[in-house]
């Protein structure tokens, strides 16, 4: 785990205002994507922050402050 | 129990009172968020568990126990809590203190009753008039006089705050005034000034129209009259949010408040500032000329600086405290910051929401742009990110940390507490920000039924539908996150077990003291001369206009009970209107 559980948790709650208004800024510039569109788009976002946060860290001094 | 020092060991009558005061807050919490998801399903028409004449019945609880009940409640009793522990001192005589609350209480009670009475037939009352009584609404008397008894109550609970510092100070007479004392008192001097507002509104005119003592009023001068206090209770909402920010998110990250005087200073220009601009409330009636809106804005503007101060302070203490946890690099440090305690994270998240809700709140305070969203539901998304989520859930986050103190009790569940004000996070992004959009396509706030016939909102992206089921999903997750949060409160004070690990009763220490701020800081005196004066610059004209337009007492209106089934006079006569 490279950060604490605490702080995966808000980090995925903070993604959620990213995704839900990610659709409003990508339709300014023309691409206009559906609820389902935007969903697996937040679902993948969601899952490479997972990947990113799970995967061990190399040189472990960040693991510590976790 | 040799060591502890929790609040309840050092005073433990005073949290006796603050528990009863909590509770009571808590209350109010739990019972208004079930009403704004039946607002929220009902609206979006996901499912409609009342008749749309009983919207308004519904609205006006839900308005007056959030925004006046639960915030307030939490209000005096946190400041009971920052003035005995900062003063090091209880209050002087504990049974006033039961006797300001027991007020409150009577007067919310007849509050609650009145409105209740729109729903109940056996309740001779009615109160569907909102949490804004705009007159030609008319409520039982009842409702005011509980208004009225609530609001003396706050003044006589402010009373008791005075006093217990009147007496620290002549025990300490070289002693700067500490933090949190000084924020009770700063706040309570701009609430006993505009508060006078409200009270001439009901006590002069609202009341006695009610009672059958006056025919009428003038809708512009009691409206105005409201909003001289509505705008300061905002801040009332807040300020209890602020002190929390400045005296226990510092120590909650591990670390010190960055600068004592910086946060004087923010709470005397909320006290100079907060009344003189209730007409920005007002941009869209007639009879109030542009000049005195312009410079409502004027002021408005200058009120974020206090806010932006403190994003500020609070940012830096909280990168503070994570490099004194060993946080690192440019944002690195923030890894190193509690996240899995609720009390922190709650406030946090709180005030992160809270930044969005001031650029949408900038958006309102433009004289000109206001209009794209005045009475919209852009201001609806716009309060539930202010008091909705910086007010209620920085109480809510707060509470994991003073219900052990009050209690001598852990938390039940500190991971639940955790994804509770997760949720909220969660839930109020999806709501607000679906409310936000709606309000942009001229989706109209405070009515039960928002789509007409023969006529569609056109959303930028997406569809209504949309839309309303981003809505709906956001109200079921607040709501759900308030049902976590209260039956963690009600498990942890009668299930919990007594503990003797409960963190002494403290509050942050500062990086750069009381003893860098001028002495003129504490002069409340001078700071309240100046707040009366902006306040008579503000307000003079303006009410003199409306009085010398419409009437001390209007130009003759009838009372008007909102009805939804149609009188046949008035059919009758809109029938003649559109006849040749
Ligand atoms: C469970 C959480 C909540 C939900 C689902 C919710 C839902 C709603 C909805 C749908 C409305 C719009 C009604 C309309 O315009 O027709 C509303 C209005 C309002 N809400 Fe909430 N709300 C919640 C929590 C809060 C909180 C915590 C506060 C304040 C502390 C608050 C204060 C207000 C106020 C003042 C209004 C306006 C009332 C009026 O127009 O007179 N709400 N709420
Ligand atoms: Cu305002």
């Amino acid at each position: 785990m490279r950060i604490s559980k605490g702080g995966l948790l808000v980090i995925m709650a903070f993604l959620t205002p990213l995704i839900v208004e990610l659709r409003t800024v990508l339709s300014w510039f023309g691409i206009r994507l559906s609820v389902v569109e935007t969903g697996a788009l937040g679902l993948a976002l969601i899952g490479a922050v997972l990947i990113w946060a799970l995967w061990p860290s190399n040189g472990g001094t960040e693991a510590k402050l976790a | 129990m040799a060591m502890r020092n929790a609040y309840i060991d050092q005073f433990p009558k005073e949290a006796r009172v603050i528990r009863a005061i909590l509770w009571s807050s808590f209350l109010a919490l739990t019972i208004g968020g079930t009403l704004g998801l039946i607002q929220g399903l009902h609206r979006t028409n996901v499912l409609r568990f009342i008749p749309s004449q009983d919207y308004y019945t519904v609205l006006t609880a839900h308005g007056v126990l959030l925004v006046i009940t639960f915030t307030i409640f939490f209000l005096v009793g946190i400041f009971t809590w920052a003035v005995t522990t900062s003063l090091d001192r209880g209050v002087k005589d504990i049974r006033f203190t039961w006797g300001w609350y027991a007020i409150m209480m009577i007067g919310t009670l007849l509050v609650g009753v009145s409105i209740l009475g729109g729903v109940v037939d056996q309740i001779p009352m009615n109160a569907d008039v909102l949490y804004t009584f705009y007159s030609p609404f008319q409520a039982h008397p009842a409702f005011y006089v509980g208004f009225v008894l609530f609001v003396v109550g706050t003044w006589l609970a402010g009373f008791d705050w005075f006093r217990t510092w009147w007496a620290w100070k002549k025990d300490n007479p070289d002693e700067r005034i500490p933090l949190p004392t000084f924020m009770a008192l700063t706040t309570m001097l701009f609430w006993y000034l505009s508060s006078i507002g409200v009270a001439i509104s009901i006590l002069a005119f609202l009341l006695p129209w009610s009672l059958g003592i006056i025919d009428s009023v003038n809708p512009l001068l009691t409206r105005t009259l409201f909003w001289f206090f509505g705008h300061p209770v905002v801040y009332f909402w807040l300020m209890p949010a602020y002190m929390l920010w400045y005296t226990m998110l510092p120590k909650l990250s591990g670390g010190k408040l960055f600068s004592d005087p910086l946060a004087r200073v923010v709470f005397v220009l909320f006290l100079i500032l907060s009344t003189p601009v209730g007409i920005h409330h007002q941009y869209l009636d007639p009879g109030i000329a542009e000049g005195f809106k312009f410079i409502a804005m004027t002021n408005t503007m200058f009120l974020l600086l206090p806010s932006l101060l403190t994003a500020f302070t609070v940012v830096a203490s909280m990168e503070h405290g994570a490099r004194q946890r060993g946080g690192k690099g440019y944002l690195s440090w923030l890894k190193a910051l509690p996240w899995r305690d609720p009390a922190f994270t709650g406030m946090a998240l709180a005030g992160l929401m809270f930044a969005a809700g001031g650029f949408s709140g900038m958006i309102n305070a433009g004289l000109s742009i206001n209009y794209l969203v005045h009475n919209s539901w852009w201001v609806v998304g716009h309060f539930h990110l202010t008091v909705g989520t910086a007010a209620a859930l920085t109480f809510m986050a707060a509470s994991y940390w003073f219900i052990p103190q009050l209690t001598g009790k852990e938390i039940w569940n500190r991971s639940l507490g955790l994804v509770q004000v997760v949720l909220w996070f969660i839930g109020m992004t999806f709501m607000s920000n679906a409310m936000h959009r709606a309000g942009l396509f001229g989706m109209p706030r405070r009515t039960a039924e928002p789509q007409y016939q023969g006529f569609d909102f056109e959303p930028a992206v997406g569809t209504v539908a949309e839309i309303d089921a981003q809505v709906a999903l956001g109200a079921a997750l607040l709501t759900l996150s308030v049902y976590l949060f209260i039956t963690n409160m009600v498990l942890t004070t009668i299930g919990g077990s007594t503990s003797d690990a409960i963190p002494d009763n403290t509050y942050a220490g500062t990086l750069s003291g009381p003893e860098d701020a001028p002495v003129i800081i504490d002069n409340l005196k001078l700071w309240t001369s100046i707040a009366v004066v902006l306040v008579i610059i503000a307000y003079s004209l303006p009410l003199a206009s409306i009085i010398d337009a419409g009437g001390l007492f209007g130009p003759g209106i009838d009372p008007w009970k909102p009805s939804v089934v149609a009188d046949p006079s008035l059919v009758l006569e809109s029938v003649r209107g559109v006849m040749p």
